[in-house]
């Protein structure tokens, strides 16, 4: 199955590691990427603070070039990218005036219809039809090992106006369902929709430090030896500061922080290269030795 | 502290509440004073006295210095956790957006500048490339703060800034996940067309 696939800026630069294993993950799942041609920056959660129009402009240029596929779908897996795609399409369709005024610049015009998903709605079709249980090639005690907390941020579920949102607001259960289809039982903990800060770890370190101390605590504490996650920038900054983080705040552990693709690519075989798990920042290979999973 | 309620002028705050309404997208004349969004602010130890449901009321009171000129605004996450959980779907991050670029629009000095500069930075790397390239406006931003710092003669902080930032961006050269090349969109001419037309019609 041929699939629209919106990578955005963080899967082409930092996080270049999560577009490699989602492409390798679906085609494992027997599902193709097709990256839209000359997609632009989706504006982030930074346009709505600087220029509402742009806000709404920057993702509407995307969804023309998504919808000129032809393609029924286009999966998102940057919970920022899937936020502003999602909220841009919803405005356009109550607002055609808003939508003319765009479209009147746009070489691919927004007619509306393209289903835009994130990540896990498009993993819970491929565990409802049975293929990613399928996909496992791994034994799957050594699956059982993984203890995750799975973090979903904030703009997987939370949106800044009135969208259909796919999941539990509150206690989302998207991610423990892709792991239990693998064996994994995931845990219940208190801070899986909690924020991680975003921009604020670099701007507002203070801030952002306090609420990833938060979330890292709770997850030790619950007996978590993972996260795993599908935002790219909750996967940098957890990934990135727990060495900053944990002397401030009275924290001895380190936890790896997977994205969900790592977890199915390994349950089907792949290799800590072949995911590129090595470019980690607080290491993420010795769990998986102790698993024996590599 | 925000003008007191004896003092009020529904006349004068009408303005006020009205732009911000507008703008935001938010009805803030249903907001009952309830408190779920403070409750739930993560950021509620680190902006003091304003929470969500006092910001409302400073703007319905018609203080626009003190709606302008406070932690919260500066310090909001955008996290939407306060809007998810309004019984009257107010959202209040709306809100702290519309006000971030009000306060701009007044030329005023943001509280948090480092906070201004890192979102201009990215939206303008966005709009220029068509993509955002973080080496290229991580560097912009970091030169925006050398130079304030620079006016205030504040070299200490400059140097710890610069310190934080090569440590990290040496760990993350390390691990590949520094990313040297240029992306481009061509399309960034369409949105720059946008950009232009769209700020015309505002003058």
């Amino acid at each position: 199955m041929d699939i629209a696939y919106y990578p955005g800026c963080s899967l082409k630069a930092s996080s270049a590691l999560y577009d490699v294993q989602s492409r390798r993950v679906f085609e494992g799942l027997g599902i193709y990427l097709k990256e839209i041609p000359d997609w632009n920056c989706c504006g982030a959660t930074s346009a709505g603070k600087v220029d509402d129009f742009l806000a709404m402009a920057m993702p509407a240029r995307n969804l023309g070039i998504a919808e000129a596929t032809g393609l029924a779908e286009m999966v998102i897996p940057c919970s920022a990218c899937y936020s502003r795609t999602l909220v841009a399409q919803n405005r356009l369709e109550k607002d055609p005036v808003l939508k003319e005024t765009i479209n009147a610049e746009l070489s691919r015009k927004v007619a509306g219809g393209i289903k835009v998903s994130s990540i896990l709605e498009v993993l819970l079709t491929a565990v409802a039809s049975g293929d990613v249980a399928e996909s496992i090639r791994v034994d799957k005690k050594t699956l059982k090992g993984f203890k995750p907390a799975c973090y979903y941020g904030c703009l997987q579920t939370r949106f800044p106006e009135a969208v259909p949102v796919p999941d539990d607001v509150e206690n989302p259960q998207g991610m423990e369902k892709v792991l239990k289809a693998l064996g994994i039982q995931a845990l219940e903990w208190s801070y899986k929709t909690d924020c991680c800060g975003a921009s604020a770890a670099v701007t507002d370190a203070d801030a952002s430090d306090a609420l990833m101390a938060r979330i890292i605590k709770d997850a030790v504490a619950r007996g978590a030896n993972c996260f795993v996650v599908t935002c790219p920038m909750c996967q940098l900054n957890l990934d990135a500061y727990q060495d900053r983080i944990g002397p401030k705040h009275g924290i001895r552990q380190r936890l790896p922080v997977y994205f969900i693709t790592e977890i199915l690519g390994l349950a089907m075989g792949m290799g800590v290269e072949e995911l590129q798990i090595d470019r980690h920042l607080t290491d993420a290979t010795t769990l998986l030795k102790e698993l024996e999973l590599i | 502290m925000t003008v007191p309620a004896h003092a009020y002028d529904p006349e004068a705050a009408r303005s006020l509440i009205d732009e911000v309404s507008e703008r935001s997208g938010q009805n803030l004349l249903a907001c009952y004073q309830c408190r779920r969004c403070a409750a739930g602010c993560p950021v509620g130890e680190e902006t003091g006295y304003v929470t969500p449901d006092r910001l409302i009321r400073m703007i319905a009171l018609g203080d626009r210095q003190a709606a302008l000129e406070n932690e919260l605004v500066w310090r909001c996450v955008s996290c939407y956790t306060c809007g998810t959980r309004c019984p009257n779907d107010i959202q209040t991050a709306r809100i702290t957006e519309t006000l971030k670029k009000m306060a701009k629009e007044a030329h005023l000095e943001p509280l948090r500048p480092k906070i201004a500069d890192f979102h201009s930075a990215f939206v303008e790397s966005g709009v220029r490339w068509g993509r955002v390239n973080e080496m290229e406006f991580m560097g912009i931003y970091e030169m925006k703060g050398a130079l304030r710092g620079m006016k205030k003669k504040d070299f200490k902080s400059i140097a710890e800034e610069l310190k934080t930032q090569a440590d990290l961006g040496l760990s993350m050269f390390k691990r590949k996940r520094m990313h040297m090349g240029l992306q481009v969109s061509a399309g960034r001419k369409e949105i720059q067309r946008l950009q232009k037309k769209a700020s015309q019609k505002k003058r």
